[in-house]
């Protein structure tokens, strides 16, 4: 027994060990501010012509400036890297002129050079991440601090250049092939806060540019931290281990509001989720009732968005009409009573009726007029995220109660975007996000964006398999029309149209749910004003302007429950070691006569 | 231990680590879809942007093309590259292997030398309070599903004490190095690695409990204690090691899994390890990074048993000769 008991003792002794030299490790004095933020997903590159992902964007906005920026308040253009330019009377040619004594944060000049060199090289070598933008653009760089601009066909966006400008005495090193495999991890950028250290996966940490044209930051670092649970974010965020969060969990949101210490911004960038309808443009036809208008509007009107909102997301999301095609909202119509499809299940039925639908064999499904095939439709559900699932119970329900049965079929978005392109499907929910420029989002409904090739059937946007001439020709006025005003009312009449086609039922928007505490900085920017995100925005200007509360107040706020408590298990700890240990020496002198 | 025994299982070993290769190329490809469609969904990419894609992810071609492909590079020790990022996926195991190994690892070892020492510590002193205590500690341990058990460890020591971190695996505003940067390190694996240590004991407990309950009903152990030995020495040395051989092989294969790492653990302690690399991975679908991940899981558990058929061999003179 006492050999064992000796293991034993020796092993409780190792594993003491090893807590007491961690939890000595706590206490850390004099540290520089930082600000710490948290995020459920990580960045996958820094390199910003290939990375995908939401936090690998936030990266590039912290360490990449533009050459012109966005507004905070409503998106518009506003002075980047480029403090003026001038439009020729086409439109297609701009001229922009830098601010002076630009620098790259290792000290080397920002010139026009940079910026011709990224808009060109990333034009010819079509940069994943660039080229929606710079396909029709050539820039030439007359003197290092003019850079002109122009583009082969005319385009609204200009001035509007939001491509990430790269450093050409960094980027130049690596050729065309290698440029996409490229880590990025230069740290070289003319943004607030350029790439320090980098742990994929973990966490990305930034430190203030000294060069940065806003003058440089009062914080000494930001750091981007994975969570991959998300409730030990929210925890991290009560304990100040973290200063920020996004994607907080819709649950924990709730319970946030409560907390005196954070505040919870509700952050709308416009992201949307629809339920779509077989257009029937595509591939394969979908159920031949969904063909008529009058059962589409019915079904329409059997959607209690509402509910939706309330049962499906805890009320965090507002019920939405037409298509959302940026997260500024002036680009939405709003339709009128009486042409909304308002939920109304007797007018649903009423509709069905005087269509034909009838149910002819009193099974409680209707059948096509005359009798024949029931109203069954296939209905797609996406087994990603929560939504799915429960949305899917509730619009079959009331489905259900216009007479229509529905065949629920789970898929992935893998299985999903493959069936939506071979149109084999009647039903589905699933969303989008849109860019601030209205025209991505308008271009995906398109005719050519509906799938033709059945050996390559993913390889289109249009999601509706809808087709109307008059949407395409409006789409192709409203993408040379350079008045705002104009453009918008071109924008409104398209979206009307697709709303009153009823294959496209925009469910709700829903916001990102983010939290930050009080009291440590100062400087939030919801952008846009009002109602928009304060971090992973479209330009994430808050880095920019965050200031700390004062000296004192940054150096407490993440020891006030991690200090304390620190040196009492390290107590603890110690005096079990001692214990421990002293419990070993005996045993061993207990039993030495044995072991000889 | 003959060479016919040796190379009889070292060959087997191959055979299967040959069909592995074969067998997870088809796996992944049960599921449809197109992951160019899926990994750059809204992102307007142009016809030869899409074309490169595809070419570049190995996409472009027959299955049949493509499974030649792929028996060429694996051939070569060439894992491809991954759809995520473009990066070889040799080196993103890699960079993930160690967080893995140190934290399944060390639970491992330490489940194994607690959860062998509380078996014995039982089996000796059967039906006391000892035996009771230790089975019905470790049968409560062995039931727990380790995630929420997890959970419960970080909810008591990091948010409400706040003794250890909510996750991660070192302070990433810290720039320590030496032994500053381990003491951070073992701060951050402390709950993760108990959280497994306290689940994965139980089952060695209980496995060594029943075989050295077995062992002591043996005629040679009535003539140890008849020769006027003493009880320790008579479990040190004759009850022991002969029960040790079921836990051996529990042991060698356990090790087998100590790559795959524990994807619930991994992802509630956010600990950056092959676990949670293959959950993403599952995603995209990321097709290289799964292949070259299921290659390594599957090479580790069949190398642990061939590890542990040898070792059995050379233990156990019974083994070799049959």
């Amino acid at each position: 027994m006492r050999s064992m008991g000796r293991t034993m003792a020796a092993a409780v002794a190792v594993l003491a060990l090893v807590g007491a030299v961690a939890a000595s490790a706590g206490s850390e004095e004099g540290k520089p501010v930082a600000f710490n933020v948290g995020d459920t997903q990580g960045i996958d590159s820094m390199n910003p012509i290939v990375g995908v992902t939401v936090p690998a964007y936030e990266a590039w906005n912290i360490q990449y400036a533009t050459l012109t920026d966005k507004s905070p308040k409503d998106f518009s253009t506003i002075p980047g890297l480029a403090k003026s330019w001038k439009g020729s009377a086409d439109g297609k040619t701009w001229t922009y002129t830098l601010r002076p004594n630009l620098k790259w944060s290792d000290g080397q000049p920002l010139t026009s050079e940079d910026i011709a060199y990224t808009v060109n090289r990333a034009r010819k070598e079509e940069w994943l991440n660039y080229t929606s933008v710079v396909q029709n653009l050539t820039a030439t760089a007359p003197d290092p601090n003019t850079v002109v601009i122009h583009s082969k066909v005319t385009d609204p966006k200009l001035p509007t250049m939001d491509v990430y400008i790269l450093p050409k005495h960094i980027w130049e090193k690596q050729d065309a092939k290698a440029i996409t495999k490229y880590d990025a991890l230069d740290g070289v950028g003319s943004g607030p806060f350029v790439l320090e250290h980098f742990e994929k996966g973990q966490f990305a940490r930034f430190k203030a540019n000294p060069y940065y044209f806003g003058g440089k930051s009062p914080i000494s670092s930001v750091v981007l931290r994975v969570f991959d649970n998300p409730d030990a974010m929210v925890a991290a965020l009560k304990r100040g281990e973290i200063d920020a969060a996004e994607d907080v969990p819709g649950t924990a949101f709730h319970q946030l509001q409560k907390d005196p210490d954070i505040v919870t911004v509700q952050g709308n960038q416009g992201a949307m989720e629809e339920f779509a309808i077989n257009g029937g443009a595509g591939l394969k036809k979908p159920h031949p009732a969904l063909l008529d208008p009058r059962v589409r509007q019915a079904i329409a009107h059997a959607i209690d968005k509402q509910t939706i909102v309330k049962r499906v997301l805890s009320g965090l999301g507002t019920p939405a009409d037409t298509l959302s095609v940026s997260p500024d909202t002036s680009w939405s119509p709003k339709i009128p009573d009486g042409q909304r499809f308002d939920f109304d299940i007797a007018k649903a039925n009423q509709i069905l009726d005087q269509a034909g639908y009838k149910d002819t064999n009193g099974d409680g499904i209707r059948e096509m007029p005359g009798g024949g095939r029931a109203l069954k439709f296939r209905y797609g559900v996406r087994s990603e995220g929560d939504a799915g699932e429960p949305t899917a119970e509730l619009i079959s329900g009331w489905l259900r109660q216009i007479g229509i049965a529905t065949t629920q079929k789970v898929y992935n978005d893998s299985q999903l975007t493959e069936v939506i392109g071979k149109g084999d499907y009647d039903l589905f929910v699933w969303g989008w996000t849109p860019f601030v420029d209205p025209d991505p989002m308008l271009s995906y409904f398109t005719c050519d964006q509906v799938s033709q090739d059945p050996k390559d059937p993913t390889n289109y946007y249009n999601d509706a398999n809808w087709c109307d001439h008059t949407y395409d020709a409006l789409y192709k006025q409203q993408k040379v029309e350079r008045d705002r005003a104009k453009r918008m009312d071109i924008v409104h009449q398209m979206l009307t149209r697709f709303y009153d086609s009823a294959v496209y039922d925009v469910l709700y928007t829903y916001p990102d749910l983010q939290a930050y505490r009080k009291n440590k900085f100062t400087g939030w920017i919801r952008q846009p004003e009002g109602t928009g995100p304060v971090i992973f925005s479209n330009t994430s200007p808050t880095y920019a302007s965050l200031k700390p509360v004062t000296a004192s107040a940054t150096g407490g706020d993440s020891g006030d429950s991690g200090g304390g408590s620190g040196g009492l298990i390290a107590i603890i700890v110690v005096a079990v070691v001692v214990l421990g240990g002293g419990a070993f020496w005996l045993m061993r002198r207990r039993t030495a006569d044995e072991r000889e | 231990m003959s060479a016919r025994y040796v190379s009889g299982k070292v060959l087997g070993s191959l055979a299967t680590l040959l069909f592995v290769i074969a067998f997870n190329f088809f796996l992944f490809r049960v599921v449809e879809g197109d992951p160019v469609a899926n990994l750059f969904r809204g992102r307007n990419l142009s016809q030869s942007q899409r074309a490169a894609l595809t070419k570049q992810f190995g996409l472009d071609g027959s299955t049949g093309e493509q499974f030649v492909r792929y028996v060429q590079q694996t051939a070569q020790f060439n894992l491809g590259r991954t759809y995520t990022n473009n990066q070889p996926v040799a080196s993103e195991i890699w960079d993930k292997a160690g967080p893995t190994i140190a934290l399944v690892g060390v639970s491992t070892l330490l489940s194994t030398i607690f959860g062998v020492m509380l078996g014995i510590a039982a089996a000796w002193r059967r039906r006391t309070k000892t035996d009771y205590a230790v089975t019905s500690f470790t049968m409560t341990t062995y039931a727990m599903p380790d995630f929420w058990l997890g959970m419960l460890l970080l909810t008591a020591f990091a948010v409400e004490l706040g003794w250890f971190p909510v996750g991660g695996i070192v302070d990433p505003n810290s720039d320590a190095t030496g032994l500053a940067k381990v003491a951070d390190q073992a701060k951050h694996m402390f709950l993760p690695a108990l959280t497994l240590t306290l689940a994965y004991l139980g089952e060695y407990a209980l496995v060594m409990r029943s075989s050295l309950l077995e062992t002591m009903r043996e005629d040679y152990l009535v003539l140890a204690r008849a020769k006027g030995l003493r009880d320790a020495l008579v479990r040190k040395r004759h009850a022991v090691p002969n029960a040790l051989l079921p836990v051996i092989t529990l042991i060698s294969i356990n090790f087998g899994f100590v790559l795959s790492g524990a994807i619930a653990v991994e992802a509630i302690f956010s600990w950056p390890g092959l676990g949670l690399a293959t959950y993403d991975a599952l995603q995209g679908p990321d097709l290289p990074m799964l292949q070259g991940l299921f290659l390594v899981f599957s090479a580790a558990v069949i190398a642990a048993n061939l590890f542990a058929d040898l070792l059995y061999g050379y233990l156990d003179p019974r083994v070799r000769t049959s």
